[in-house]
């Protein structure tokens, strides 16, 4: 996957996840997150990430579920990006 | 559509040990051949709420197709007695087989089972002993430490969100202080040693393959088939001689994590498809 593809698809599963209706696509990388999504609350962080997992087959470390992390659509797609390196 | 109109479901106290059971039954329609019946095993902590309404949907879509079907909440859920600080693994695989007597004492000579996230992976584990026909799986929790896991991230992510003091580093801490004898609050839920470890210990890949007919439904991102994780539980009950198969179903809710989201058409739609007699 490329890192477009994997940011399209980080911001499919936020999509998804939180329902986001037509806020979803609107999301671009620098869009803020935290603090931007009201529905993301800590069982929203924690769904959002168990569903990074499933859609990637990835297992994030706890270190992972930070404010950094969830700031950005960006910053969560490289999160990604990292653990799907070789 | 069958337009039956399906009788209210009775509300009832189910006796078992260390209190009583709520259960919700709902009667098959009259005017079906009988079916069988359902037990509706909940998901785990909050899921358990977000599902509620549309577990009552569902129930009341199968008792239309000619089955009873038994919601019951489990020791320590829902409006059961217990605290869900006492409950454990064991009262929950005793609560599925008082269900499964008591749906027999009603006539009832097939049981089948129908979970919801960790509530599937309970039917899995009691399945064999409760001779089950069909296990209709919802969006099957396969693994209970990574479950577990999940549930403690919510706190730290309450940590990391700033809504709480930071008290625990990671989820090791959390589960260090929980084998030392500490009760942990999780959104809500106050969470002890006996039900961890017992989470921590369950996995899908353990339990003995299913001899019933296994109907396993997942929601999945548009475009997209069930995940790898999916495949190879399912492949390894393929192999074990299990019928077993499994539909991905695009774009449907995370119901179970969305607070008042209170449809799942798809997941009705799937199971109306893979129950309902032939014509």
């Amino acid at each position: 996957m490329t890192n477009t593809e994997i940011l399209a698809a980080v911001r499919q599963v936020l999509t998804e996840s939180l329902a986001l209706g037509s806020r979803g696509p609107a999301l671009r990388a620098e869009s803020a997150l935290l603090g931007s999504l009201p529905e993301l609350d800590s069982m929203a962080v924690m769904s959002v990430m168990a569903a990074l997992e499933e859609r990637f087959d990835i297992l994030a470390d706890d270190d992972d579920i930070s404010g950094e992390t969830f700031a950005t659509l960006a910053s969560l797609s490289a999160l990604v990006e990292r653990k799907l390196a070789p | 559509m069958n337009a039956t109109q399906a009788a209210p479901a009775s509300a009832f106290f189910l006796p078992g040990a260390r209190g009583a059971r709520f259960c919700l039954f709902h009667a098959p329609a009259p005017d079906q051949p009988a079916c069988g019946a359902f037990i509706y095993l909940h998901p785990f902590a909050e899921e358990m709420n977000c599902a509620r309404r549309i577990a009552a949907q569902q129930s009341r879509a199968l008792a239309a197709l000619g089955f009873g079907v038994l919601q019951i909440d489990l020791f320590g859920c829902g409006d059961s007695d217990g605290e869900f600080s006492d409950a454990d693994w064991a009262a929950w695989r005793d609560d599925a087989s008082d269900a499964a007597d008591w749906l027999g004492a009603q006539g009832f000579e097939r049981i089948n089972l129908w979970g919801v996230r960790l509530g599937a992976l309970l039917a899995l584990d009691v399945a064999n002993r409760l001779d089950a026909e069909h296990l209709l799986l919802w969006q099957p929790t396969l693994n209970g430490k990574h479950a577990l896991t999940q549930f403690l991230r919510i706190a730290l992510a309450g940590q990391a969100l700033g809504g709480s003091a930071v008290r625990f580093a990671d989820t090791g801490a959390m589960r260090a202080a929980l084998a030392a004898g500490e009760m942990i609050e999780i959104a809500g839920y106050p969470l002890a040693s006996a039900l961890a470890a017992d989470l921590d210990a369950l996995e899908a890949a353990n339990l003995p393959a299913p001899r019933a007919q296994v109907h396993w439904l997942e929601r999945s991102s548009e475009g997209l088939p069930l995940t790898a994780a999916s495949e190879r539980q399912l492949d390894r009950w393929r192999a074990a001689g299990t019928n077993a198969h499994g539909i991905a179903l695009p774009g449907a809710t995370a119901f179970w994590s969305t607070p008042g989201h209170t449809t799942a058409p798809e997941f009705n739609a799937a199971t109306a498809q893979l129950l309902a007699p032939p014509p």
